[in-house]
């Protein structure tokens, strides 16, 4: 509606640029914020704090678009939901998706309440995504489709939700950029990496919290699935479930990383025929419809570049769901996503706590 | 929307028409350079002088004891590591200040310790003012100076620099004061009070950004932070910035000859703004409430809030504030100076600064009374919800 008043979380790229431009030329009440969510800088003067190009980028695009742009400091709440987690997670032998986190506690939670304390009625982001009627959908760009990654939202959320490019490709938001004269982010290239490891090596982001002599960046045993001892590696962190790089040679077939054992500093690798599950567990469980009880057919995304496989739900706890692959899934890794689909529609989803190799006797 | 209030004087404050009038000719026909032997230099360099003279005499001090800086910052930086680099060799290594300095203050003070010196803060009490004990304990023969913030630019707390500096320079001790928020607010005169060296600013008192002043007392060593020509006696090198130091003069005469009509006209906004806030918000905490203050500066807590929300909304509603201290983006930092005042963190970090000066009415007070608390209000709604 014109006049209402939209909060937009602004990264200072071209998504969440466009989306804030869109929502001005729709006759919104636009407020732009950037979210500070870490600082490398305090304590290494000749770095810059945290990524203060983006904070500026989106100051100066929230200025041409003639909207009030304000920073966040959601360090302290990210730090402990996100990065922490990330960090105990991977010392677990598991593979964390923070961003998942980051959208279920910082942005459409704690940057949800900056948007009360304006009394603004939306907040908005540059997720390709779609909400329809209260229902959170795949985004129309396969491409580039992030539903994956808001599976964890509280779905009351879902109703104060605008995702202004979700209905668009990556190449026509790019072209409304340039369009609306937003030149500075244009053509600004996509981030990749994990917002707080930006040179992509999440071991150190391990050792500065756990030390660089923490038991998951300590050296561990190759063995293969039979228990045979095949030589030693710098740390399971470093590994997760499926990866080929850093592996032992010498083998017949490919190898695989297919299973981490913290307790025993283990990991254990196989060929590809043994990254093959039938069965998934998951916890942590959210969802975004009306729970659907054990028996529901559903399609089944365990990460984020995965073609979703059909399943069919055979237990649906409150926070826990057991689901049984139509055909085995390779490379089902803890702690990433079990994301619910039927077709476009996101059910749901849940933290990946395990894989079933075999299949528990069916529910009938 | 009604017409936007402006209540971040501590912040900066706009150029005061006077100011901009007496520095116009400096951007046009007297352009010289106050260096060059010719009439265009000559006439840079009198008026230039001038300037020196001007903002010497708002300080009780003579021509050569002011020097001109592109900032408040720079001003601090120079007393700071200026008087710890030349008293180095005589033994003297520590720099004493407080911890509710300035960033420039704490800064240069961290890099004297990052240069061999050694950095030793003073406790504060609770109301907001130094702690005598701790003083006299710090300031001792291996400290080369001592920097006392005059009146705080978070809470508006005045210290007893009279006496400090005495006690400081009885040992030996050289005392800076960062001036910046007290002068134009309290009487600033090297003659009365016996600091070595002060810091001023001027775009707290109507000049621009980009000018500032230290006081030198004569014959304090200092060594200067910039190498270059032999403008300011070596001191601060640099093609002088000849518009800027006419302004700055031009608006401390203003400011010492207003000052205190100044202050009564603030004191009265400010009781009545304290006053109304206050008897909405019964729980509201005035930070150094217990101390003299400057009356320019009000800083505001309502439990159970948080400064960075408030100002959003207070900002979307006209009215611009500040909270503690922003980092480089931007962002709402939790304040140094009510920590160390012994404020508890959930109450500091809904700290709100309002600071009055000459764009402020009883009008603008009178809104500020009427919006803020329904902003309270409704923050403490969604903090329970």
């Amino acid at each position: 509606m014109t006049g209402e008043r939209v909060l937009v979380a602004m990264s200072g790229g071209v998504d969440s640029s466009v989306a804030a431009a869109l929502l001005v030329r729709q006759g919104y009440d636009v407020v732009g914020a950037t979210m500070k969510l870490f600082c490398h800088g305090e304590d290494l003067p000749d770095r810059p704090c945290c990524s203060l190009d983006s904070v500026n980028d989106a100051r100066r695009i929230c200025e041409q678009l003639g909207v009030p742009h304000y920073v966040l400091n959601l360090e302290s709440a990210f730090g402990r939901d996100v990065v922490e987690d990330f960090v105990s997670e991977y010392a677990r032998g598991r593979t964390p998706i923070p961003c998942v986190r980051c959208n279920t506690f910082t942005k459409f939670r704690d940057l949800l309440k900056k948007a009360d304390a304006i009394d603004a009625k939306w907040i908005a982001t540059g997720h390709y995504a779609q909400v329809r009627d209260g229902v959170l959908q795949r985004g129309l760009d396969p491409a580039k489709d992030q539903s994956y990654f808001l599976w964890g939202i509280d779905r009351r959320v879902l109703s104060r939700m605008m995702l202004p490019v979700g209905a668009q490709t990556k190449a026509e938001t790019r072209a409304i950029a340039h369009e609306l004269g937003l030149e500075l982010i244009a053509e600004k290239a996509e981030s990749q990496d994990i917002c707080f490891v930006p040179d992509g090596d999440h071991a150190k982001i391990i050792a500065r919290q756990l030390g660089a002599d923490a038991p998951s960046l300590s050296p561990g045993a190759f063995v293969s699935g039979t228990g045979e001892v095949l030589g030693t590696h710098d740390g399971f962190a470093r590994y997760t479930i499926g990866q080929r790089r850093g592996l032992p040679g010498g083998f017949r077939e490919p190898m695989f990383v297919v299973e981490i054992q913290p307790e025993t500093r283990t990991v254990v690798i196989g060929p590809r025929s043994e990254l093959l599950g039938r069965g998934v567990v998951a916890r942590e469980v959210n969802w975004l419809v009306s729970p659907l009880e054990a028996g529901a057919e559903v399609e089944v995304q365990i990460r984020h570049h995965a073609r979703a496989a059909r399943g069919v739900l055979v237990r649906s706890e409150a926070d826990e769901v057991e689901i049984v692959f139509e055909e085995p899934v390779s490379a089902i890794t803890p702690g990433q996503s079990l994301v619910l689909y039927s077709g476009s529609v996101v059910l749901g989803g849940g933290v990946i706590e395990t894989a079933r190799r075999v299949l528990p006797i069916l529910a009938a | 929307m009604p017409d936007p209030i402006y209540l971040d004087h501590a912040a900066t404050t706009p150029v005061r028409a006077e100011v901009l009038e007496a520095m116009q000719p400096f951007f046009g026909p007297r352009f010289g350079n106050p260096s060059s032997v010719h009439r265009w230099g000559r006439e840079a360099r009198t008026a230039l002088d001038e300037a020196h003279e001007r903002v010497a005499r708002c300080l009780g001090a003579s021509a050569d004891e002011v020097i001109f800086t592109s900032c408040g910052t720079e001003a601090d930086n120079m007393a700071l590591l200026g008087v710890f680099r030349s008293r180095r060799a005589e033994g003297r290594t520590a720099v004493v200040t407080t911890p509710i300095e300035h960033k420039a203050v704490l800064a240069a003070a961290h890099q004297a310790a990052h240069e061999g010196g050694e950095e030793r803060l003073l406790a504060m009490r609770n109301d907001g003012r130094v702690d005598d004990a701790s003083f006299d304990a710090l300031v001792t023969d291996e400290v080369a100076v001592c920097s006392v913030m005059w009146v705080n630019n978070e809470i508006g707390v005045v210290q007893d620099i009279d006496a400090l500096a005495e006690r400081a320079r009885s040992r030996g001790v050289l005392f800076h004061t960062d001036a910046v928020q007290a002068f134009g607010k309290v009487v600033v005169d090297a003659r009365t009070t016996k600091f070595d060296l002060a810091s001023i600013s001027g775009h707290k008192i109507g000049a621009p950004k980009g000018i500032g002043a230290l006081y030198l007392r004569r014959g304090t060593p200092i060594e200067p932070l910039m190498f270059g020509g032999s403008q300011d006696r070596g001191r601060r090198p640099g093609t002088e910035n000849v518009a800027m130091a006419v302004g700055l003069a031009t608006a401390a005469e203003l400011a010492v000859a207003e000052r205190e009509h100044e202050w009564a006209t603030l004191e009265k906004l400010r009781d009545r703004l304290e006053a109304g806030l206050l008897e909405r918000i019964p729980d509201a905490v005035i930070h150094g409430r217990g101390a003299p203050r400057a009356p320019h500066i009000t800083s505001v807590s309502v439990p159970g809030t948080d400064s960075e929300s408030l100002l959003m909304a207070l900002d979307l509603r006209g009215i611009a504030c500040s909270a503690g201290s922003a980092c480089q983006s931007g962002s709402v930092t939790p304040s140094h100076v009510l920590a160390a005042i012994g404020v508890p963190a959930d109450l500091a970090s809904s700290a709100i600064r309002m600071s009055l000066g000459c764009l402020s009415t009883d009008a603008c007070v009178d809104r500020v009374i009427d919006v803020f608390p329904k902003l309270i209000e409704k923050a403490r709604r969604l903090a329970t919800a």
